[in-house]
């Protein structure tokens, strides 16, 4: 028997719909439940962050980055103080690396935890949202303890850090590690072994690697895939180099390569991975130093370009920074990783039933706020 | 007294430089402690300035051994060169590692930028559009290749009365996006883009906003869009 086809149906999914995590628009062309089309319409979050750039100073642009991806805020403002540091060549106090390492990864704990967290919200697992969001505040109430903020911090400065790590932040930190390590053996437990949340996920939404490179589609989401590819590593940027760790493929182990599952347990997975590099550099950390000796008096980089990468929790994160000379940036944009993401959903999404178009964006991990910038 | 000063400070500052930075913070005396401090770094400024001389030296030596120093931008001018001719206008030094390509060969090009061996871009990074002032317009692109681990930056020029660009929307399935983001806020228009839309603005948003030369409009759909403040008012 031939396939039966119906008459189209357009139907519009957004701007505000919970499972587009923000305000995405979606317009599905649909064949019964069957998606035969996806056109996603994004923008209405665009706040006009590369025009402002232009108006405002080098360290201006500090709290800008940090409500581009709201969610690893540490990781944005990372990849842009080593941008310009690189620019201007500055090098910083060894003490001020590792405390941007620590934040870094401490971030990339908290994010992956959203991200797993909603993801399982999104195909009707509610318990584990809740548990991972009770770990994350923990991580939260770190960063309170080391710059007053929660989510938005201005923490890393070109050239240093804003504070200093208070007393006892070192002992707070291995206390969460100790109590963190266990819990994901209880995610995995509660979420990724689900018989139900595996039927959702596994062999849906399959993205071949070739397919992910020529979408432009990296972090999480290429590794998902089966390519190694991940810039700490094969590109080390600040001290990552000094650090042993893995980076987890997606190896199709309950269904194929690429698919929503594997894109998933690739997070769960970088989740330890952080927890090592973590340990590492606490273990690591130098004691004496000042954290704002490298910071310029006035940051003015000599005239010319540059193109510098950085793996945030999405992905790559670069940005692209001209300077002629003066104290504000002439031109600077931002490759956001999520950008490159939300622009594969058609691709991988077509012939699926609505339902797992939903758990397809999911796992793709957006944050709405750095597609449109 | 001076004396003996002088000699605990140079003597933690010699510790310093080795390392360890408890010495001068473990001081009690909180005048000895800046005095070390400010030796210490006056120490480090020294050290590094005959570091930095010798490694001028070193790139000396280097820069007169051939071929050795060939960056990847000069070795991709010289294939892209023997594949197109006519089609590099200029390969920049080494603060602005860059190729600049003529609008007209980009066409024949960014297939060949695909597809070969020697260079196999597969992955473009990024598309950033530019204004260079004096009527240029510029789209910059940024390629990696994830098998030869490599990245370039070609640059294409055109002026803004005639801001034509060959799509590359069908070799690299990202170009979609980027160029429409590049279209929406340079208005550089990609000749072969299948859907040349606006991406990030209304579709009824008037004017290029990252244009050097661009006005904020006093309203859209009658709402006054509110003036610059200017200070603190």
């Amino acid at each position: 028997m031939g396939i039966i086809h119906g008459e189209e149906m357009v139907l519009n999914i957004g701007p505000q719909h919970p499972s587009t995590h923000g305000v995405l628009r979606l317009k599905v062309r649909t064949d019964g439940e069957v998606v035969s089309d996806i056109y996603p319409v994004i923008g209405y979050l665009h706040r006009c962050f590369e025009k402002h750039c232009e108006n405002v100073t080098y360290e201006q642009v500090i709290p800008y980055t940090d409500r581009c991806d709201y969610v690893a805020s540490m990781n944005n403002n990372l990849g842009y103080a080593i941008t310009v540091e690189e620019l201007m060549g500055i090098e910083v106090p060894e003490k001020v690396e590792y405390i941007r390492i620590i934040m870094a990864e401490f971030n990339r704990i908290a994010s992956h935890l959203l991200a797993l967290g909603t993801y399982g919200l999104d195909v009707g697992a509610f318990t584990p949202f809740l548990y991972m969001f009770r770990d994350r505040e923990r991580i939260l109430d770190m960063f309170e303890l080391i710059c007053g903020a929660r989510l938005l911090y201005n923490y890393i400065w070109v050239g240093g850090v804003s504070h200093d790590l208070p007393k006892g932040f070192v002992e707070t930190a291995y206390g969460f590690l100790d109590y963190f390590e266990p819990q994901v053996k209880e995610y995995n437990n509660l979420l990724t072994y689900n018989k139900i949340f595996i039927e959702r996920t596994a062999d849906v939404g399959v993205m071949p690697p070739d397919v992910a490179i020529s979408y432009g589609v990296t972090g999480p989401n290429l590794r998902g895939s089966g390519v190694k590819w991940d810039i700490r590593k094969d590109e080390p940027y600040s001290i990552y180099n000094k650090f042993d760790f893995e980076v987890p493929v997606g190896k199709g182990e309950l269904g194929t390569v690429g698919d929503c599952w594997d894109r998933y347990w690739v997070r769960m997975r970088e989740i330890e991975e952080s927890v090592k590099i973590l340990r590492q550099a606490l273990k690591a950390l130098p004691k004496g130093g000042d954290v704002h000796q490298a910071i310029p008096k006035k940051i003015r980089p000599p005239k010319g370009s540059i193109y510098k990468r950085t793996e945030s929790p999405r992905g790559d994160l670069a940005y692209y920074i001209t300077s002629d000379g003066t104290p504000k940036p002439y031109r600077l944009k931002m490759r956001s990783p999520a950008f490159t993401s939300i622009s594969v959903l058609n691709e991988i999404s077509r012939g699926w039933m609505l339902s797992d178009v939903i758990a397809i964006l999911g796992s793709l991990d957006i944050v709405l706020g750095e597609i449109d910038r | 007294m001076t004396d003996d000063r002088d000699k605990l400070i140079s003597e933690v500052v010699e510790k310093a430089l080795q390392g360890d930075m408890d010495a001068i913070n473990n001081i009690e005396d909180r005048v000895i402690r800046s005095k070390a401090k400010a030796a210490l770094h006056k120490a480090k400024k020294a050290a590094k300035a005959v570091e930095s001389s010798a490694s001028d030296a070193n790139e000396d030596k280097t820069e007169t051994s051939p071929k050795a120093e060939q960056t990847i931008h000069q070795k991709m001018a010289i294939l892209i060169e023997e594949k197109e001719s006519g089609s590099v206008i200029s390969q920049e030094g080494e603060e602005e590692a860059c190729i600049y390509i003529k609008p007209e060969s980009w066409e024949s090009l960014a297939p060949i930028l695909r597809n070969d061996d020697a260079m196999d871009f597969d992955s473009l990074q990024c598309i950033t559009g530019m204004d260079m002032g004096e009527g240029i317009l510029e789209s910059r692109y940024n390629f990696h290749s994830m098998k030869l681990r490599h990245a370039i930056e070609i640059r294409i020029a055109v002026p803004m009365e005639k801001p034509d660009i060959y799509s590359i929307e069908q070799i690299w399935r990202i170009g979609d996006w980027f160029e429409r983001e590049v279209y929406d806020m340079y208005g550089i228009i990609f000749t072969g883009h299948r859907n040349l839309k606006r991406m990030l603005l209304p579709d009824d948003w008037e004017g290029w906003p990252l244009r050097k030369d661009y006005e904020t409009p006093q309203s859209y759909h009658g709402i006054t869009v509110p003036k610059v403040k200017e200070e603190w008012e």
